[in-house]
């Protein structure tokens, strides 16, 4: 059966993380997704030591790379060269998206904006993903990944521990949480384009992501000029709300109590102590206003528990909790391996690796694209032969000249 | 031509709180029919959420309610009592669309399940979202936003670098950063059901987590484990190099000094203090090594600068660095004024309110949110539809049905 985007070609110059992301949800769909490399800056996923298994050599093994480029084509480009130039914008009048995501001055030097771009293909939809976005002021010309994002937005301002310094959130996962919402938008205009032959073009800003799914401390500071600020796990309404100290090194479990009856429940995994039978935590208000109690109490109560098993006994009793998982957890975990996430990639270089998956399923989409990772320049034969109709010697020629480099 | 890019689209919500709406304004601010099935006489509880105009409590002042719910269509609807399911069934027929956040199974309890909508509507696409998917050991826990993003790598490695594990518990990110990461894969996929849709005239059933979307955003942590074999921590004694805010003059900054390059412009930023000028920080390796040493040099070098000067200076000079800013600086500063990032919007009990504008801006068909609607506010147009009487409608009410 047709995957669902079968027949739509994207040219992909992005690279690391937030435009691979992207382009992968369109692979696995069914695009195809060529995707644009070049050894004068090879894409930091194939690199990075962070992925890289300890005797590997090369580019094609690195899992950073491949966790987030399955299911697309690779070539190379220089795009340095006017020839290699001619040769991208030949792909781009073959596709229906370009896809990018550089800092502002290095789409400028590659002649990646849409003011070029549309150009070379009238109803091109172009996509840019940018720190914060590449129209706007200076801030538009920066260079940064998810992190810097939550900076600018706020984010880490308002993460952390009352009274203390900023802290950061870990890892990158703006670069992530981006790319589905530039699939969205990104499909809504290819509809458009289909209805219409308007393209145009989308002006992706990470910041401007991380303000939405924090739009609780914006609306209020505009209503109220408040800042919200740190305020650790605490929840407006629910209490307890918070994470708390399992036994064994930086192991912990997540408790959160909507209403009275998980409360109850709560207290009766607990043994009924006599502490929670305080007619002061006996309602949500009560227990909210004194929550900081609760919590030192539930603290000496986990600590003695494991948090695996403490999290399935307080949800079989209907109450909301959940283990902090590690590395090794989390690649183990039942759920996921049932529902369907990681998958068994079995690569040349590398054997046998688990990896993510998509985080969806469609009933009508019994199988993605999960193609393996491609090597550096694999399909150049293929792409520049094939869908270009250069001569087999044209191509040797051009690896050469260092064009198809 | 500006235009809306889905408003050919009739789009049902019913879902409640964060993940549902989420996916739901994301259609309706780009066009769609989205209808917002309501609880009669209580509305979504996120109505009850702060901030609320004048700090009072009220339904329609919500400011939380208000962001979810831009642009949509508003009616009450109870489908757990029969003539309830009745009224769904119909609406469901006209439907290109159901977005739904019940817990697993619920739908099917109530006699609405996928298998009852399909054969009324064959077309239709039902969006499932949920903490933990429609199958597996979990698929009955209880989730939120804190337990979902808690139960990843993402959520264990917030906050990184930690010096004091029994003191620095894991924290969530501020907002409900799981739930809308769910709503956008949502709305995404949607977006593909569509695509097959169009092409083969078939709906289908989509099955959304929370918690796998926050699991997602973990490549790089992942890899260190499945690829290099190593387990992944976030105390600081087990992190070679890592990132944190560190104190300038007047807020924080954020700046990355891993390669080469990057060190260079640091000391040049910085005024090339001889400090910092050892040959044991001259290499990367040399820099891991005596991370220790070089990051309180580092911090107290910060510590004589300003904010802004560091931050423009520094990236002109090629460094990956950023301003630490409250909401407040955000909110007020000339870059995102220039990006229309916030939109004013007029509302006829709450005046008028001040919300993010777009997640992400398109030139020929941009979002254009428009106020939230008032609870049952289209239920007489909707049911009007269906053909209900106002006297049918008026009996419906008195029965609690909408």
């Amino acid at each position: 059966m047709a995957l669902p985007l079968a027949g739509i070609r994207i040219a992909d110059f992005s690279w690391i993380i937030n435009g691979p992301q992207i382009a992968q949800w369109m692979a696995v769909m069914g695009a195809e997704v060529i995707k644009i490399e070049s050894q004068v800056y090879i894409d930091i996923g194939r690199t990075n030591p962070a992925g890289l298994p300890r005797d590997a050599k090369g580019y094609n093994s690195n899992g950073f790379y491949h966790m987030l480029n399955y299911g697309k084509k690779a070539v190379n480009l220089n795009l340095a060269t006017d020839r290699g130039r001619d040769l991208a914008h030949a792909l781009i009048r073959k596709s229906d998206f370009v896809l990018e995501c550089f800092p502002t001055p290095i789409s400028e030097k590659l002649g990646l904006t849409y003011d070029v771009i549309k150009q070379v293909k009238r109803d091109i939809i172009m996509i840019s993903v940018s720190l914060l976005g590449k129209t706007g002021t200076e801030p538009s010309r920066w260079v940064g990944w998810g992190p810097l994002a939550c900076c600018f937005a706020g984010l880490f301002d308002a993460q952390g521990y009352p009274g203390g310094p900023p802290r950061q959130t870990g890892g990158t996962w703006p670069d992530y949480a981006i790319a589905s919402t530039v699939v969205f938008h990104a499909l809504a205009a290819l509809r458009h384009r289909n209805r219409t032959g308007e393209g145009q073009w989308i002006d992706a800003s990470m910041g401007e992501t991380v303000i939405g799914q924090m739009h609780e401390y914006y609306t209020e500071y505009f209503m109220h000029g408040r800042e919200r600020g740190k305020r650790a796990n605490a929840d407006d309404v629910m209490a307890p709300h918070n994470t708390y100290k399992c036994r064994g090194e930086d192991k912990w479990i997540a408790i959160a109590v909507g209403n009275d009856s998980e409360w109850q429940s709560l207290c009766r995994v607990m043994g009924n102590p006599e502490w929670a039978h305080d007619p002061k935590f006996a309602d949500q208000f009560g227990r909210h206003q004194h929550r900081d109690e609760i919590d030192a109490h539930l603290r000496s109560w986990t600590s003695q528990h494991d948090h695996m098993e403490l999290a399935t006994k307080l949800q079989e009793a209907g109450v909301p909790a959940g283990p902090v998982l590690d590395s090794v957890q989390i690649h183990q975990d039942p759920h996921l391996w049932e529902w369907g996430y990681w998958w068994r990639l079995n690569h040349r270089e590398v054997g046998e690796r688990i990896v993510p998956g998509m985080p969806v399923k469609m009933s009508k989409v019994p199988q993605f694209n999960y193609s393996p990772p491609p090597d550096l320049g694999q399909h150049n034969r293929e792409v520049f032969g094939g869908l270009l109709g250069l001569s087999e010697a044209e191509i040797s020629r051009l690896m050469e000249e260092k064009v198809i480099y | 031509m500006a235009g809306l890019a889905l408003d050919d689209l009739i789009v049902l919500e019913f879902a409640e709180m964060v993940s549902g709406p989420m996916c739901g304004k994301m259609f309706a601010d780009m066009g769609a029919e989205v209808i917002k099935l309501e609880r009669p006489g209580i509305g979504d509880p996120s109505r009850t959420l702060p901030p609320f105009v004048n700090d009072r409590p009220h339904p329609e002042q919500s400011g939380f309610f208000f962001y979810l719910n831009t642009s949509k269509k508003s009616v009450t609807l109870d489908p757990a009592k029969p003539s309830g399911a009745a009224l769904f069934r119909e609406l469901v027929k006209g439907a290109d669309m159901l977005i739904e956040n019940h817990p697993p199974g619920y739908l099917e309890g109530i006699g609405l399940g996928y298998e009852t909508l399909k054969a009324l509507n064959p077309r239709l696409i039902l969006v499932s979202i949920s903490p933990f998917g429609q199958s597996g050991p979990y698929r009955d826990w209880k989730g939120t936003d804190l337990i979902e993003w808690a139960m990843s790598l993402t959520g264990y490695n917030t906050p990184t670098l930690v010096d004091d594990e029994n003191r620095e518990n894991p924290l969530r990110a501020p907002g409900h950063a799981a739930e809308t990461m769910g709503a956008a894969n949502a709305a995404a996929a949607a977006m593909m059901a569509l695509f097959h849709r169009d092409a083969t005239g078939e709906g289908q059933w989509l099955d959304v987590p929370c918690w796998q979307a926050v699991v997602n955003t973990a490549k790089i942590e992942m890899a260190i484990w499945s690829y290099v074999g190593m387990p992944f921590s976030r105390l600081r004694k087990n992190v070679s190099v890592g990132l944190e805010p560190l104190p300038c003059r007047d807020g924080y900054v954020y700046v990355l000094w891993a390669a080469d390059a990057h060190w260079i412009a640091l000391k040049k930023l910085l005024g090339n203090p001889e400090v910092l000028d050892s040959e044991i920080f001259d290499n990367l390796a040399g820099r891991h090594e005596h991370d220790d040493v070089l990051r309180p040099l580092i911090r107290a070098e910060l510590a004589k600068h300003d904010m802004e000067y560091l931050v423009s200076e520094g990236q002109r000079l090629g460094l990956t660095i950023g301003p630490v800013y409250t909401v407040g600086q955000a909110a007020n500063h000339s870059h995102l004024k220039a990006r229309d990032a916030f939109v004013e919007i007029e509302h006829p009990l709450a005046g008028r309110i001040t919300i993010p504008h777009h997640l992400v801006s398109l030139t020929a068909t941009p979002p254009k949110p428009d106020r939230a609607p008032l609870l049952g506010e289209h239920n007489s147009e909707i049911f009007g539809k269906l053909g209900l009487s106002a006297a049918q409608q008026q009996a419906l009410r008195a029965a609690g049905v909408i």
